[in-house]
């Protein structure tokens, strides 16, 4: 690692590495893996067995409530809380000054504290929480919390938080008044570029707040165990840096903590870094020695947020006369809320992550955050890149049709080599974006609709890229991004311990295809532990579309340790060469003769006898990669995935009312481990993209408001998300192109195909009417305001 | 306020349980029964997860008030399957890979069961019309339709899907 | 979890027994069916009351009655009862077609037509949890002194019941019992344009059953909802006309009906003027015209009033062409 992405990487201590072990397409897999096969965990959950956060109860187990605020920015000038202490089944009360040490999930950006300690940041901003022997007597108690407030002015827009602030900045003391953080980079000749380019789409865009809006609420456990240890079972994507922001904020030692992810009811974002819950049921827990529990409302879980950034973004792609792009310019500002979160990773995603799939050699990008009074943003599938994909890809359509080209032929002319690296650095070892094109293209019968269906119908495309997870982990080390630890019992079964988190995509699943496909066994003898921190390796959590390409490869690595010691023992007794014997099935069969066969039960004994119990570990780290530039490591990848959305749209041209009746969407995963499992995620992803579009909108009261920075709606009712009756139909089409580097050749498959699903239906939109839609979201009542414009 | 002591029928066994007035059939099921298969998603009637059978029909155990189920069957998830397995719409939910994180999986199951109780083969209107008061985040809806169809017997298994997990090993008897 | 605020559930077997025991608490009491719509306000602390008088246990209430000219539907009856009854949908459609629109299909099972007729209006500002209402400093409909909505000193909060636009083009009547005896009253005086309280039913009055005449032949009426979402939503507009020709295609009967605009569900006056008329472009294109200028949405349910204000015309429109083409 050069001494400049130390840097970048905050400096810190970093142990010494070594390069992990890549297995990657030299097993091919077939067996298990690529089979349609049932996850790990369905029926548990068919059949209300999985046990979620709050199906956890304990004895004696208290129950906590956060008070929140009622003001979007305001000091904190005194909390009296005796009245709610006084109260028959109260058991404790805390504030923030009980536990003022800043957290956040990036270390270089603490700004948070468990609860405010000197002021609120946002109307839902927690102030005190109070511990009761039930629920309704701890909501009781906080109604009887007497806060006094010192009222500041809010800031609640990107234009008000460049202004210098009037009361005092969000967080007093920062540099640059209300603004976050400030990226600006550029590569090659972004001048020659646009010079070169015979159209120019130019145009403003801005993309909405949205939020995860999981079914299932935040719940988090905090319970004492004995030699001062603390056990905290939480509804989180991030076991690992929930434990480590625990023992910060706690001040206790990391190894005195235990992190417990039991099922989880979605997060797609919502649930990866530490909230307050977490350290208030850990604080109250230690406080009153008795397991403490907090569950939110749905109103709390908007408040929460961490959803999609509010993005303005200016967009200026050109092409030349051959619909080559030559240069693409962009300067977004983003509405980053009260805190942090992983705001400093997002401006750079909004940049870093846009240099694919398509080929140019001028780009460059200004983008900045800025704190607002508002619920704090963050990552939502697709962290960062779903907004400026919007802008680009319609910028991208309005050039094209400069030039009278077919938006699909423009997009196939730019395509990216299948190995390259992009303008800002990133190395591309797989890609098939032209094949997502082309199957995309047949199956939606574009050739026969695009620019013939009749007014009010259309049909639209677009493509993107992103991430198989980050290079670099949010705080700077060199040890693996991912562990595995494999036990062989001589039952004959298979244990897996990882701290990988399984939210609903799969990931539990995945290690037992992994484990049957190379240990020869079937899927049912695998059992698998995940997300302890007390019980299994690290992994950094179910983020960034990680999981399956770096804890695959770590499982594959543990595997092959045992398998050879399988293989070893199953030669000697069948008195083969291992080389010509197969593990599959449940058996190790002589590939010359499959009489010649023994079980796979027989071989974990004879291999046991051999060697001893047995157990191996494997693990993966990412190559060193990324720009040799300040941040150049952001948004670096060892692989990316590729997606191509088409969308079919219906507008009724009186009302505006919009339909989609149907989404193709073409996704390059690398190798599909279990298509069922992919095709879920490309379709829960382009439903979410799709809803983003047309109902979803996480927004609040203006300054001139009665109540300035409050919530529209803090519901499942007034945050619509389709329901069954009117979700389009959608069609996944898996593209294989098998990277190098990835387990048997898989990259992701949970976020990237979210991303071109919004600029698809804004595209056919365009196609239908005419009208080119850059304000999201797209309602009936937008679409009718501009079709009564263009009368 | 007032307490009482309620007798309810639930997956075919009376219990007897302490409620107070204002406490809901979810807060009993789940917090007095540890009957947590059904969930709690929204507080207030807007996204289904706390779906059960009550009489066959689906309720919102939610904005149901415990104390007037006194004299009704009341079917939540965990009754749904029996000794002999799961029910054959949990069955088709795994084999169609119809969930993801399955928080609302119950609520939607018994919402399908019902639909198949009184109409074993809906067509695709029908299927989207009864889930459609249960809300799912992951999925997207499409592998719950094709679940439903399946358990219907109207779509045939994807090939080559394993039909379900293997049983243990066999013992063999030479093995010490 | 939201939790629901202490109360007594009492359940009377008879209207007699539930008449007292809402005389007997008075201002303490409220009535409940299927709870679909109170039990959200209740957690959301906008009721409180000290007893819940349970409706679901009188039988009387349960009964839908062909009374050969006219149907009698109890109170009590579940809106997805009556939505998939067949006679209803063949001599109400516009009913059974609203009724079937409202919520989700868990709703529809849960509550009940007495419920939805006597639905507590809606507003943004007013449908919230506690605390959200105390962040805004709550409003005119419950805590507060002020209308977000209108500024006024008038409650604007907006009749969501998805069942009036088409009771009001029906005639209905409901039937009341009460303290003071039974009463009936039809449907088009049954509401008044307060929003803190917008049924003309008195301390202590149940709706016991809505009676609805059956249409004189060849009366073809028709019901639309406008919504965000397929299901589990509230209107943002609710319209239902109903008409008649005669055998030589002259329009002798035509009402209409707009919702979900302000505290009163809306009869259209003044369109008598286009009876006798034999239906065209041009009339059709008047009558919708009609029916959007005394419609006058306000933010008090979606931001954009203007579109649905223009919405109204359209969709009578093709609520008229419908009946016409039927």
């Amino acid at each position: 690692m050069s001494d400049k992405k130390k840097r970048d990487q905050g400096g810190a201590d970093i142990v010494k590495g070594k390069a992990s072990p890549i297995h990657g397409v030299d097993l091919p897999g077939g067996d298990v893996i690529g089979r349609p096969l049932r996850k790990a965990d369905g029926l548990d959950k068919a059949t209300g067995l999985a046990l979620y956060t709050d199906d956890i109860q304990f004895p004696d187990m208290l129950h906590a409530k956060i008070l929140r605020s009622p003001l979007p920015h305001a000091r904190i000038k005194s909390i009296d809380y005796s009245e709610a202490l006084a109260m028959d089944g109260v058991v404790d009360v805390m504030v923030g000054s009980e536990l003022p040490i800043p957290y956040c999930v990036i270390p270089w950006t603490r700004d948070e504290t468990a609860l405010c300690t000197d002021k609120v940041r946002f109307i839902g901003d927690g102030v005190a929480a109070v511990a009761a022997v039930d629920e309704a007597t701890a909501i009781e108690a906080c109604k009887r919390i007497k806060v006094d407030y010192e009222a500041l002015k809010p800031i609640l827009t990107i234009e008000a938080a460049k202004q210098p602030p009037e009361d005092e900045a969000i967080h007093v003391g920062n540099r640059r008044g209300n603004q976050h953080k400030y990226v600006d980079l550029s590569f090659g000749d972004l001048d020659a570029g646009f010079r070169h380019s015979t159209s120019i789409a130019h145009d403003d865009y801005y993309f909405h707040g949205t939020t995860h809006a999981p079914i299932e609420p935040h719940c988090a456990i905090g319970k004492p165990e004995p030699g001062g240890q603390l056990c905290i079972i939480s509804a989180t994507q991030v076991p690992h840096y929930l434990q480590r922001e625990l023992a910060r904020v706690l001040g206790m030692a990391q190894q005195n903590i235990r992190v417990i992810q039991p099922a989880l009811g979605g997060a797609f974002g919502g649930k990866s870094e530490p909230f307050d819950l977490e350290f208030v049921v850990a604080h109250l827990a230690r406080k009153t020695g008795r397991p403490v529990k907090c569950l939110y409302t749905r109103e709390e879980v908007f408040y929460s947020h961490r959803g999609r950034h509010p993005m303005a973004m200016n967009f200026k792609v050109g092409l030349d006369d051959e619909g080559k792009i030559q240069a693409v310019r962009s300067k977004i500002d983003l509405d980053g809320g009260a805190y942090s979160s992983f705001g400093l990773v997002t401006t750079y995603y909004a940049g870093q992550l846009l240099t694919g799939p398509y080929d140019f050699a001028s780009y460059g990008f200004t983008s900045t955050r800025y704190y607002t009074n508002k619920p704090c943003c963050g990552p939502k599938r697709g962290h960062g890149s779903v907004q400026p994909r919007f802008a680009f890809e319609c910028a991208l359509d309005e050039a094209a049709a400069g030039l009278g080209l077919d938006p699909m032929t423009v997009r196939e002319r730019n395509t990216m080599p299948r190995v390259a690296t992009t303008v800002n650095g990133m190395r591309v070892q797989s890609n098939g974006f032209l094949a997502c094109l082309q199957a995309a293209r047949k199956a939606s019968g574009w050739d026969e609709k695009w620019g013939k269906l009749p007014r009010g119908r259309g049909i639209g495309v677009a493509g993107s890229m992103y991430i198989s997870g980050t290079n670099y982990p949010v705080y700077p080390n060199e040890m693996p991004q991912s562990g595995v630890t494999v036990q062989l019992d001589r039952s004959g079964r298979a244990l897996v311990l990882c701290g990988a988190s399984d939210i609903g995509q799969g990931s539990d699943s995945m290690f037992t295809y992994i484990v049957a496909e190379e240990l020869g066994i079937e899927p049912g003898h695998v059992r698998i532990v995940s997300s302890d921190t007390d019980l299994t390796p690290v992994d950094l959590g179910a983020y960034s579309s990680r999981i399956t390409f770096m804890a695959g490869n770590a499982c594959i690595d543990a595997c092959r340790r045992l398998r050879k010691l399988l293989l070893e023992a199953a030669a000697t007794a069948l008195g083969q060469s291992a080389k010509r014997l197969r593990l599959a099935g449940g058996y190790a069969v002589a590939v010359d003769d499959t009489a010649v066969s023994l079980p796979m039960q027989e071989v974990f004994r004879l291999a046991e006898a051999e060697n001893g119990t047995l157990s191996a570990s494997g693990w993966y780290n990412t190559p060193l990669l990324g720009g040799e530039y300040r941040g150049g490591t952001i948004g670096s990848s060892p692989a990316y995935s590729f997606t191509c959305h088409v969308a079919e749209v219906d507008i009724d041209l009186e009302t505006g009312e919009l339909r989609v009746p149907k989404v193709w969407v073409a996704h390059d995963c690398g190798r599909a481990l279990n298509p069922v499992i992919v095709e879920g995620q490309m379709e829960g992803s382009t439903y979410m993209g799709a809803a983003e579009l047309m109902m979803e909108d996480q927004d609040f009261y203006p300054a001139d408001h009665a109540a300035p920075g409050l919530h529209l709606g803090p519901s499942l009712l007034d945050y619509p998300i389709p329901t069954s009756s009117e979700v389009p139909e959608f069609e996944a089409l898996i593209i294989e192109s098998l990277d190098p580097e990835g387990p048997y050749g898989a990259k992701e498959a949970g976020e990237g195909p979210l991303h071109s699903t919004i600029p698809a239906i804004a595209n056919a939109i365009h196609d239908a009417v005419g009208i080119r839609l850059k304000t999201l979201p797209i309602t009936a009542a937008k679409i009718w305001r501009a079709l009564q414009e263009t009368h | 306020m007032a307490e009482s002591v309620l007798k309810l029928k639930i997956n075919g066994f009376v219990r007897r349980v302490a409620v107070s007035d204002q406490e809901t059939l979810l807060e009993v099921l789940r917090y007095t029964l540890g009957l947590t298969g059904s969930k709690q998603g929204c507080d207030k009637g807007d996204c289904g997860a706390c779906t059960v059978l009550v009489d066959g029909e689906p309720v919102l155990a939610c904005l149901s008030l415990a104390k007037r189920n006194a004299d009704k069957e009341i079917l939540t998830i965990e009754g749904l399957s029996g000794p002999e397995g799961p029910h054959a719409v949990q069955d088709a939910f795994d084999n169609a890979g119809a969930m993801q994180c399955g928080f609302c999986q119950p609520g939607m199951i018994l919402s399908a069961a019902a639909l198949l109780e009184r109409d074993p083969e809906p067509d695709d209107e029908a299927i989207r019309h009864a889930l459609s008061g249960n809300l799912c985040r992951c999925t997207g809806y499409t592998r719950i339709f094709t679940a439903v169809r399946q358990a219907a017997g109207i779509e045939a298994d994807r090939k080559g899907v394993d039909p379900r997990p293997a049983p243990a090993p066999p013992v063999d008897p030479k093995l010490p | 979890m939201l939790r629901l605020p202490a109360f007594d559930l009492l359940e009377p077997t008879s209207l007699e027994e539930a008449l007292h025991l809402l005389a007997e608490h008075g201002g303490d009491a409220m009535p409940i069916a299927g709870g679909t719509d109170l039990l959200p306000n209740m957690k959301h602390e906008l009721f409180t009351p000290k007893v819940l008088v349970s409706l679901t246990s009188i039988p009387a209430l349960r009964a839908i009655e062909d009374l050969g000219d006219a149907w009698r539907l109890g109170a009590g009856c579940p809106l997805g009862e009556l939505a998939n009854h067949p006679g209803l949908q063949q001599s109400l459609p516009a009913l059974a077609e609203a009724l079937g629109a409202v919520g989700g299909p868990h709703h529809r099972r849960m509550g009940t037509l007495g419920g939805n007729l006597c639905l507590d209006t809606r507003c943004l500002y007013y449908n919230q949890t506690f605390q959200w209402r105390e962040a805004l400093g709550f409003c005119l409909k419950k805590d507060g002194d002020v209308c977000h909505v209108a500024g006024g000193r008038k409650c604007v909060a907006a009749a969501s019941n998805d069942s009036a636009p088409p009771l009001l083009v029906y005639d209905a009547t409901v039937e009341i019992v009460g303290p003071g005896g039974a009463r009936t009253l039809p449907v088009r005086e049954f509401y008044h344009p307060d929003g803190i309280s917008n049924t003309r039913l008195e301390d202590g009055e149940l709706v016991v059953a809505l009676r609805v005449a059956k249409p004189s032949q060849g009366t073809r009426a028709a019901f639309h909802k406008l919504r965000r979402s397929g299901a589990i939503d509230f209107p943002l507009l609710n319209m239902a006309v109903s008409l008649r020709l005669d055998e030589r295609g002259t329009l002798v009967a035509l009402s209409a009906a707009v919702s979900a605009l302000a505290a009163r569900p809306n009869l259209v006056k003044g369109l008598d003027r286009f009876l006798g008329q034999v239906p065209d472009e041009a009339l059709v294109e008047a009558i919708a015209n009609r029916c959007r200028r005394g419609s006058v949405p306000l933010t008090n349910l979606a931001t954009d009033p203007e579109w649905r204000r223009a919405m109204v015309p359209v969709f009578i429109k093709r609520l008229l062409q419908r009946c016409l083409d039927a």
